[in-house]
C-alpha cells in the first residue's frame, strides 16, 4: 500500500512541478495543437502525459536490479542531453568540417600541457608537503608562503603575472612554458596540502614503528609512510588533474591554439559559436571520463589491503 | 673559494648574464637577418582577422601584414595573443608588430608606438532587428553592450582620446542608461541577437563587423550614421626608432600607391583607407 501512495505523491509532485515550468511547451504543445486544446488546458494535459511517463518509467526502473538500473539511467540521461543539444538547431556539417583540427591541434595541445603540469605540480607539491612537515623554520616558511599565494590568487591572474611579469626580470618566457608554470605552481599548491593530510593521516606508530627497527628517516617515509598515504591522497588528487584539464583553457589568453582557445575562434568566422563550444564540451567530458577511469584503477591497485 | 661563495657568485654572474640573453631593441635587425616578420592578430574579429575555413588566419589585417611583410623581405609569422596582453605593451620580441585594428589612444601611446594609421573605421550603433529604435538619439537611458576596455567604451563613458593625425571631428550623442562589458564585440552581438531588451537594448561596435554579421543571418539591424570615426594604425614596440621608420615607410607607400584601397574593397565592399 505504501508503495502505491509514494508512486502518487511521486506523479503529483511531478505533475504540478511540470505544469509550473511549463516544460515541454514547445515540442508538446504542438503534438497537442491539433486535438483542439490550446492555453491552459494543453500545458496540463502536457504536465499530465509527462509525469505519467516519469512515473512509469520509475516504477519499471524499480523493478530491475541495481546494475541494469544504473545502465538504464545512464542511457536516459544522455539522451535528453543529447535532445538538449539538439534543440539548438547547430551546423553539422560545419562541425564536421573543423572537428578534426579541433583535436589534433586543440585537443592534442591541450592533453599535453595538462600531462606537463600534472608532472611537474606532482613533484612540487611531494616538496611543498614536506617542507610543511619538516622542522627546518626556513623550509617550512618557503612552503607556506608558496602555498598561501598561490591558493590565494586566481590562476589567470597567476598566468600573466608570469607571462607578463617575468619579462621585467630578463626572462622572456614564451607562452606554452609559462601555461605549464602557471598551472603546476597553483594546482601544486592545492595538491601540497592533500599530500600533508594524507601523510598526516597515517598512524604515527607506524613511523616509530620504523624507528624502533632502526630504519632510517627517508627509508621510512619511502618504504612505509608513503606507500600508506597515497591510498588516502588519489581521490582528491584525481579531482585535481581533472579540473586542471579543464583549467588549462586559460592558457589560451596568452594565444596557445589548444581547445578552449579554437573552440572560441574556430566558429567566429561563420559566426557559428555554438556549434563549436558544444563540441569542445563533449571533448572535454570524454577526456575527463578518460582521467576518471585512470584514477579509478589506480585507486583499485592501492586500495588492494581493503578488500576482504 | 668555499662551496659557499662559490654558489652565491656563480648566482650573481646568472643573474647579470640573462638580462643580456634577453632581446631588447633591434626590432629592424632582427627581422632583416630572421627575414622573418612576427605578428600579433585576434583570431576572432571577422573580417578584420578570424581563422577561415582551412583553420589558417585571414582578413584585411592579416593581408595587409603579409603586405608589410612583403615589402620588408620577410616571412610573416602570425601569433594570437589576447588583447589585453598586446596592448599591456613591453613585447619583449615575442612579436613584432600589431596589425590588430588598434585605436592609437593616449592611454596605449604610453606603452606603444604607432608609426602609421593604415585605415579608419566607422564605428556604429546596432540594435535587434525588432526594436522600435530608429535614431540615435532613441538610445538615451537604454542598457547598451560594448566590448571592455575598447574605444566603444570609452566612447559611453564619454572620455574617447584619440590622439592620431586626421581624426574627424565627433561629439558625445549617447547616454547610456547601463553598460555592459564584454570581451570582445562578437560577445555582445551574440547577447543582442537573444531579443530586443532581453539582456540589452543596444551595441555600439566596427560598422563592417555589424554588417558581416548581419550577413551571417544576426537578426540586427544599424542605427543611423556612424558616431565618429576612428584611426587604426599599425603598433609597435617602442624601442626602435628606425623599425618605426620603417613601417610608416612602407604603409604611406600602400596609401600612395593604392594598395590598401584595393585591400578594403576586397574585405569591406567599400575603401576605408582614407576619410569620407
Amino acid at each position: 500500500m505504501a508503495r502505491e501512495k509514494r508512486a502518487i505523491a511521486f506523479f503529483l509532485a511531478a505533475a504540478a512541478i511540470f505544469f509550473l515550468l511549463n516544460v515541454g511547451a514547445g515540442f508538446f504543445g504542438e503534438l497537442l495543437a491539433p486535438a483542439g486544446l490550446t492555453g491552459w488546458a494543453a500545458r496540463g494535459a502536457v504536465a499530465v502525459v509527462l509525469a505519467l511517463i516519469l512515473t512509469g518509467n520509475v516504477a519499471l526502473l524499480l523493478l530491475l536490479p541495481f546494475w541494469p538500473q544504473v545502465i538504464i539511467v545512464w542511457i536516459e540521461l544522455l539522451l535528453l542531453f543529447l535532445a538538449f543539444f539538439a534543440s539548438f538547431n547547430l551546423s553539422y556539417d560545419f562541425i564536421l568540417t573543423r572537428i578534426g583540427f579541433l583535436i589534433t591541434q586543440g585537443a592534442f595541445t591541450t592533453i599535453y600541457i595538462s600531462l606537463a603540469a600534472i608532472v611537474l605540480a606532482s613533484a612540487i607539491a611531494l616538496l611543498g608537503a614536506l617542507a610543511r612537515l619538516s622542522k627546518n623554520g626556513f623550509a617550512y616558511a618557503i612552503a607556506g608562503f608558496y602555498i598561501s599565494f598561490f591558493r590565494g590568487t586566481p590562476l589567470l591572474l597567476q598566468v600573466y603575472l608570469i607571462y607578463l611579469g617575468l619579462p621585467q626580470l630578463g626572462f622572456v618566457v614564451s607562452a606554452v612554458p609559462s601555461g605549464i608554470a602557471a598551472l603546476s605552481l597553483c594546482y601544486g599548491a592545492y595538491m601540497a596540502e592533500i599530500f600533508r593530510a594524507g601523510i598526516q593521516a597515517v598512524p604515527r606508530g607506524q613511523g616509530e614503528a620504523g624507528t624502533a627497527l632502526g630504519l632510517k628517516p627517508s627509508l621510512i617515509l619511502r618504504k612505509i609512510v608513503l606507500p600508506q598515504a597515497i591510498k588516502i591522497i588519489i581521490p582528491p588528487t584525481g579531482n585535481q588533474f581533472i579540473a586542471m584539464l579543464k583549467d588549462s583553457s586559460l592558457v589560451s589568453v596568452m594565444g596557445v591554439w589548444e581547445l578552449m582557445f579554437l573552440a572560441r575562434t574556430q566558429g567566429r568566422a561563420e559566426f557559428k559559436n555554438l556549434e563549436m563550444l558544444v563540441t569542445a564540451a563533449l571533448i572535454y567530458w570524454i577526456l575527463s571520463a578518460v582521467f576518471e577511469t585512470i584514477q579509478a584503477r589506480i585507486e583499485r591497485h592501492y586500495g588492494k589491503s581493503d578488500h576482504r | 673559494m668555499t662551496l659557499q661563495t662559490k654558489v652565491i657568485t656563480s648566482f650573481v654572474a646568472l643573474a647579470l648574464l640573462l638580462p643580456i640573453a634577453a632581446q631588447a631593441g633591434g626590432t629592424l635587425d632582427r627581422v632583416m637577418s630572421t627575414k622573418v616578420l612576427t605578428m600579433s592578430s585576434d583570431p576572432a574579429y571577422p573580417p578584420q582577422s578570424f581563422l577561415n575555413d582551412k583553420n589558417e588566419m585571414a582578413g584585411f589585417d592579416v593581408e595587409v601584414g603579409r603586405e608589410i611583410a612583403k615589402r620588408m623581405g620577410a616571412e610573416l609569422k602570425i601569433v594570437t595573443p589576447a588583447w589585453e596582453i598586446i596592448t599591456a605593451g613591453n613585447w619583449v620580441g615575442r612579436w613584432d608588430m600589431s596589425v590588430g585594428s588598434m585605436t592609437p589612444t593616449k592611454e596605449r601611446a604610453e606603452v606603444l608606438d604607432f608609426p602609421a594609421v593604415y585605415y579608419y573605421t566607422p564605428a556604429s550603433f546596432a540594435v535587434h532587428k525588432d526594436s522600435k529604435i530608429s535614431s540615435v538619439a532613441d538610445l538615451n537611458g537604454k542598457v547598451i553592450g560594448v566590448c571592455g576596455g575598447c574605444t566603444y567604451e570609452a566612447y559611453l563613458k564619454k572620455n574617447l582620446v584619440i590622439d592620431a593625425e586626421g581624426v574627424p571631428a565627433f561629439d558625445y550623442k549617447v547616454t547610456a542608461g547601463e553598460m555592459k562589458l564584454y570581451e570582445t564585440d562578437t560577445h555582445a552581438y551574440d547577447d543582442l541577437r537573444l531579443g530586443d531588451g532581453v539582456r540589452m537594448d543596444a551595441t555600439l561596435s566596427a560598422l563592417p563587423t555589424i554588417q558581416e554579421a548581419i550577413k551571417n543571418g544576426y537578426a540586427l539591424k544599424v542605427v543611423g550614421d556612424p558616431v565618429f570615426y576612428e584611426p587604426l594604425a599599425v603598433a609597435v614596440d617602442k624601442d626602435d626608432a628606425e623599425f618605426s621608420a620603417k613601417i610608416a615607410e612602407i604603409v604611406n607607400a600602400m596609401h600612395a600607391d593604392g594598395t590598401l584601397s584595393k585591400i578594403s574593397q576586397t574585405w569591406y565592399g567599400a575603401d576605408l583607407s582614407t576619410v569620407k
